[in-house]
C-alpha cells in the first residue's frame, strides 16, 4: 500500500486479515540497531529505544546478508520486524510509534534539572578515610553555607522549569547545620506554590547527631532521610572513622529511631564500596538484609581520591569490583530464588531502561549527561558545581566544573553558558568514539566528570575507561542472567515494577 | 598478491580488502586496542589494507596471549565491518527518527506513518 492510499483509507490498528500481509515478499530493510557478543554462543541485538532480542551468534551476519527468509525463518523474522529491527518498507509503518518511544525514552530533557545539592556544612564529626571533602572543626563561619546563599540558591532552585524539585542536604554532616536545614525548608515551604513547585526533602546524614527533635521536625515536613551504612561493624566502622570507633553502633540506632519516628520506608542506606568491602561481599549483604533493608545499592568505589589517573591500577580495581559486585548480585538474587524480595539498586536502574520504555532519572548513566541537566550543586561557600563528584574535585583545586557562584551568576549563566554547553556537549554517548556503536548505549550514559578526573579528558578513551569497563560488563551480565534463566528474568522484571 | 594473517617478531598483522572492508569499520575496531598496542594501519598493496599490532611495553600480553588477540582482531574486523553496514543503511531512517522525536510537529505528517491511530483510539 503506497503512502497516499494509506492517508485516504484511515486504518487503526485492528487486526487486519492475513491476506492484508505479504506473506511472499523475502525482501526487508535494516533498522538501525546495534550488537555485542553475549558469550560464545550468543549475541545481543538491541535498537534505538532499547528494545532487545537474544539471538545465536552469526544472526546478525545473516541479516545484515539478507539470509533470513520469512517463510524459512518465520519466528525470527517476526521477532525482528515487530521489534523494529528490520521494515519491509524503507519507511517502517509505524516510525511515528518509534519516535515517540525515542522521544519518551529522552523525555528526562524536558523536565530539565531536578535535583538541587545543598552543601549546608563541609564539617563533620567523622574521618572517613576515602572522603576528600569534610572538615572536623568548629568553625561554622568558615565551613557552613550561609543563609544569604541559601537564599540566593533558593531563588536559582525555583527558577528551574521542572515541577518537581528535590532539595538534598549534603554535608560534611548535613545535621551539623540543622538550624540552616530548618531555616531552608521553612522558607521553601511558602515559596514553592508560588512557583508551582512539587518538592521532596532528602538530609543526608550519617545519623550520628540525629536526634527525637530532628526527626520530629522531618515528619512534619516530610523529610526522607538517605544514610549510609558500609556493612557489617567490622567493614564499617573500618571506613567510618570516629574517635570512638563506633560509628556502625551509632548508625543503627539511627535507623531505628528514624524508622519508629518516620516510618520504614522513610530512611534508605548507601554503602560506598571500599578495598576493604571488595572483601565482604556476602556479609555486606547480609548486613542489610538483617538490617531490614529490602534493597542495596552496590556503589563502585569512587575515583575522586589519590592515583585517581593511574589507568592501570584502575583498572584492576574495576575487575576487583565486577567480582565483588557479581558475586553481591547472584547473593541477592538467591534471596529472591528463595522467595523474599530483596532487590540491587545499579542493577534495577540498568533493567529499568531495559524492560520499560521510560527513561531514568540517575544521573551518571544519562545522555546527554545527567550534571547539570539533572543536578547542580551549590556548595557551602557559594560556588556552584555541575555535580556532586565536581566539588570533590574542586577540593582537589581542579575547578573545572565549577560553573559560577552564587553571588555573581545568573540563572541563564548558569544553566545555559559555555561551561554547561562545553560539558555537556562532551556528555553525549550517542556522538562519543566507543559509544556510538556500542549495543548497550541507550542503556548506558556519559559522564565527562568521571572521564575528567580519571582520564583528564572530558570526551574520555573508552577502552581505558573504567566507567565503560564496568557499565559494559554489568549490562552483558544483567541481559546475560535474563537470557540464561528465566527465573531470574522474572525477578528482575519484579525489581522494576512500582512497589507501593 | 596473496596475504596471510600472521604474528611476525611480537607484532600481530593482519589484512583487509579495501573493497571489502571500510575505512570506519578498520579505524572503529583498530581504536579498541589502544589501551594494549601501538595500532597502525598502511597499504600492504593498492587493494589490501595492513593493519598491525605492536604490544605496548606496559601491557604485559605474554606470547601465548597474542594468538588470542590475532583471533580477536580478526572476528572483530568483520563485527565492525557489520556494523558499519548497518549505519550506511540505516542512517537516514536514524535520523528521520530522531527529527522526528524531537520535532514540534513538523514532521509528523512528511513521510507518514502507514497507521494514523495506532493505538487504536478511534473506532473503525
Amino acid at each position: 500500500m503506497s503512502i497516499i492510499e494509506a492517508k485516504s483509507v484511515k486504518k487503526s490498528r485492528k487486526f487486519s486479515e492475513l491476506e492484508f500481509f505479504d506473506n511472499n515478499s523475502e525482501q526487508y530493510f535494516l533498522l538501525p540497531f546495534k550488537f555485542h557478543r553475549l558469550n560464545t554462543n550468543k549475541e545481543v541485538l538491541v535498537n534505538e529505544v532499547g528494545d532487545l532480542l537474544v539471538l545465536p551468534t552469526g544472526t546478525v551476519s545473516r541479516i545484515v546478508n539478507r539470509q533470513i527468509s520469512k517463510s524459512l525463518d518465520f519466528e525470527l523474522y517476526g521477532d525482528l520486524l515487530a521489534n523494529f529491527f528490520i521494515a519491509e518498507t524503507q519507511i517502517p509503518p509505524l516510525i511515528d510509534v518509534l519516535a515517540t518511544r525515542y522521544r519518551t525514552k529522552k523525555s528526562f530533557l524536558d523536565r530539565f534539572t531536578a535535583l538541587h545539592i545543598f552543601v549546608v556544612s563541609l564539617r563533620c564529626e567523622h574521618t572517613c578515610h576515602y572522603c576528600q571533602v569534610s572538615r572536623v572543626t568548629q568553625d561554622k563561619g568558615k565551613f557552613d553555607m550561609s543563609w544569604e546563599h541559601i537564599d540566593k540558591g533558593i531563588n536559582l532552585m525555583m527558577q528551574s522549569p521542572n515541577e518537581y524539585i528535590t532539595m538534598e542536604f549534603q554535608g560534611g554532616e548535613a545535621l551539623l547545620a540543622f538550624e540552616s536545614i530548618v531555616y531552608a525548608v521553612t522558607k521553601v515551604k511558602n515559596l514553592a506554590p508560588k512557583f508551582n513547585k512539587k518538592m521532596n526533602y532528602v538530609i543526608c546524614t550519617n545519623l550520628a547527631v540525629m536526634t527525637k527533635e530532628i526527626l520530629d521536625f522531618c515528619k512534619i515536613h516530610n523529610i526522607l532521610i538517605s544514610s549510609s551504612l558500609d556493612g557489617p561493624d567490622y567493614v564499617h566502622n573500618q571506613n567510618r572513622h570516629r574517635p570512638e570507633k563506633n560509628s556502625y553502633e551509632l548508625t543503627i540506632q539511627g535507623i531505628e529511631l528514624t524508622r519508629e519516628i518516620l516510618g520504614r520506608d522513610r530512611v534508605s542506606a548507601l554503602m560506598t564500596t571500599t578495598n576493604l568491602s571488595l572483601e565482604h561481599p556476602i556479609e555486606i549483604v547480609e548486613e542489610y538484609y538483617r538490617q531490614g533493608f529490602r534493597s542495596i545499592f552496590l556503589r563502585p568505589i569512587s575515583p575522586y581520591g589519590f592515583a585517581v589517573r593511574n589507568e592501570r591500577k584502575n583498572k584492576y580495581e574495576t575487575e576487583k569490583f565486577l567480582n565483588f559486585y557479581k558475586t553481591a548480585l547472584n547473593h541477592i538474587i538467591q534471596y529472591n530464588l528463595n522467595g523474599e524480595y530483596f532487590s540491587e539498586d545499579y542493577a534495577t536502574i540498568i533493567l529499568r531502561k531495559i524492560l520499560t520504555p521510560f527513561p531514568v532519572g540517575y544521573v551518571d548513566l544519562n545522555s546527554p549527561t545527567g550534571s547539570i541537566t539533572n543536578v547542580i550543586v551549590f556548595n557551602y561557600d557559594g560556588a556552584i558545581y555541575a555535580s556532586d563528584e565536581s566539588r570533590m574535585l574542586a577540593e582537589m583545586k581542579d575547578y573545572t566544573f565549577k560553573l559560577g557562584h552564587l553571588n555573581t551568576h545568573t540563572y541563564q549563566e548558569i544553566f545555559y553558558g559555555e561551561q554547561a554547553q562545553k560539558i555537556v556537549e562532551c556528555g553525549i554517548n550517542e556522538s562519543l568514539p566507543g559509544c556510538a556503536d556500542c549495543a548497550f548505549q541507550t542503556y548506558c550514559g556519559a559522564d565527562p566528570i568521571h572521564n575528567h578526573a580519571t582520564q583528564g579528558d572530558m570526551f574520555g578513551y573508552r577502552p581505558t575507561s573504567t566507567f565503560c569497563q564496568k557499565n559494559m560488563e554489568i549490562i552483558r551480565y544483567l541481559i546475560e542472567l535474563m537470557d540464561s534463566d528465566k527465573r531470574i528474568a522474572k525477578i528482575f522484571e519484579s525489581w522494576v515494577k512500582p512497589r507501593h | 598478491m596473496i596475504h596471510i594473517n600472521q604474528i611476525k617478531d611480537g607484532e600481530i598483522l593482519v589484512f583487509a580488502n579495501t573493497v571489502l572492508f571500510s575505512k570506519d569499520a578498520i579505524f572503529k575496531c583498530l581504536y579498541w586496542y589502544g589501551d594494549k598496542f601501538h595500532t597502525n594501519v598502511s597499504f600492504a598493496d593498492s587493494e589490501t589494507y595492513c593493519l598491525s599490532l605492536k604490544p605496548l611495553s606496559n601491557a604485559s600480553i605474554k606470547q601465548d596471549e597474542i594468538n588470542l588477540y590475532l583471533q580477536k582482531l580478526e572476528r572483530d574486523l568483520i563485527d565492525f565491518q557489520l556494523r558499519d553496514t548497518i549505519v550506511r543503511e540505516t542512517h537516514n531512517v536514524r535520523d528521520l527518527l530522531v527529527a522526528k522525536a524531537f520535532s514540534n510537529g513538523e514532521f509528523d505528517e512528511d513521510p507518514i506513518g502507514l497507521i494514523s491511530d495506532p493505538v487504536g483510539f478511534v473506532p473503525l
